[in-house]
């Protein structure tokens, strides 16, 4: 039964999830991981720049893949969402700094806005088979 | 097991911290598409011209994983403006047929280098 492979990720080293969502959700050896923010585990903001939310948020991420004893080297896809294109590059030291070769596949879009008014989020998705 | 990335010989190189494809598993991941060639340089003034070269290069980089059009199961269709969403889709249709992709859609804000369009694909091998 499929269900018996879909599994809810959570972590008290991460901000609550928002809304009717989980922080992460393990479908058999894919494991999908929203909400990626640069929030502290008490919901507040960690700094106001793109470079230090992402870095919060990508810690966040780090912490959501330990729980499934995943590492970044896990991650096969992100998606980067930034409310200023012109942050990308300040993004972009930091993110390199949690993922090496090879690296995963990813997309890039300005969005209108995000949640709390902060610059940058993402999205994972990782995978592990035995 | 663990994942392994590809790239086109010919497609454009990564622009940034990514890889072009990731395969994991059955699945194949390919990062969003742009009007880019292989020197970075953007191809096609027009929404429909640089959805060709979108479609092109996704073309490409599937055929870099041993993979054709038909293996892709899911799209992402980014736009800078949903009035070019009728001329884009008529393009994407050439390149598929049933069963289709699921596919979402949305204008956002912008997208890096001013492109008109960015395409994201999840396809899948066997």
């Amino acid at each position: 039964m499929y269900r018996s492979f879909k599994q809810e990720i959570v972590s008290d080293a991460v901000p609550p999830a928002a809304g009717p969502s989980s922080s992460g959700c393990r479908a058999g050896d894919f494991y999908y991981y929203s909400g990626l923010l640069g929030l502290k585990p008490d919901g507040t903001t960690y700094g106001a720049s793109a470079a230090e939310q992402a870095w919060q948020a990508l810690g966040n991420l780090l912490q959501l893949l330990a729980v499934g004893n995943l590492d970044a080297s896990h991650v096969v896809k992100t998606t980067v969402f930034l409310t200023d294109l012109a942050d990308l590059a300040a993004v972009d030291e930091v993110y390199a700094q949690f993922f090496t070769p090879p690296l995963p596949t990813r997309s890039t879009v300005q969005v209108a806005a995000l949640p709390m008014d902060l610059k940058v989020g993402f999205e994972a998705v990782a995978w592990y088979h035995m | 097991m663990t994942k392994t990335s590809f790239m086109a010989a010919d497609g454009p190189p990564p622009i940034g911290p990514y890889s072009a494809g990731v395969q994991a598993g059955d699945l194949v991941f390919l990062s969003g598409q742009v009007a880019i060639d292989a020197e970075g340089h953007i191809t096609g003034y027009s929404a429909i011209e640089q959805a060709r070269k979108v479609m092109e290069n996704m073309k490409a980089q599937l055929a870099a994983a041993g993979l054709g059009m038909d293996a892709v199961v899911k799209t992402t269709i980014f736009l800078a403006d949903i009035d070019d969403f009728q001329n884009i889709n008529d393009v994407y249709a050439e390149y598929f047929s049933e069963p289709y992709p699921a596919r979402s859609t949305v204008q956002v804000a912008a997208l890096p280098k001013g492109v008109k369009l960015e395409i994201e694909a999840i396809a899948i091998r066997g």
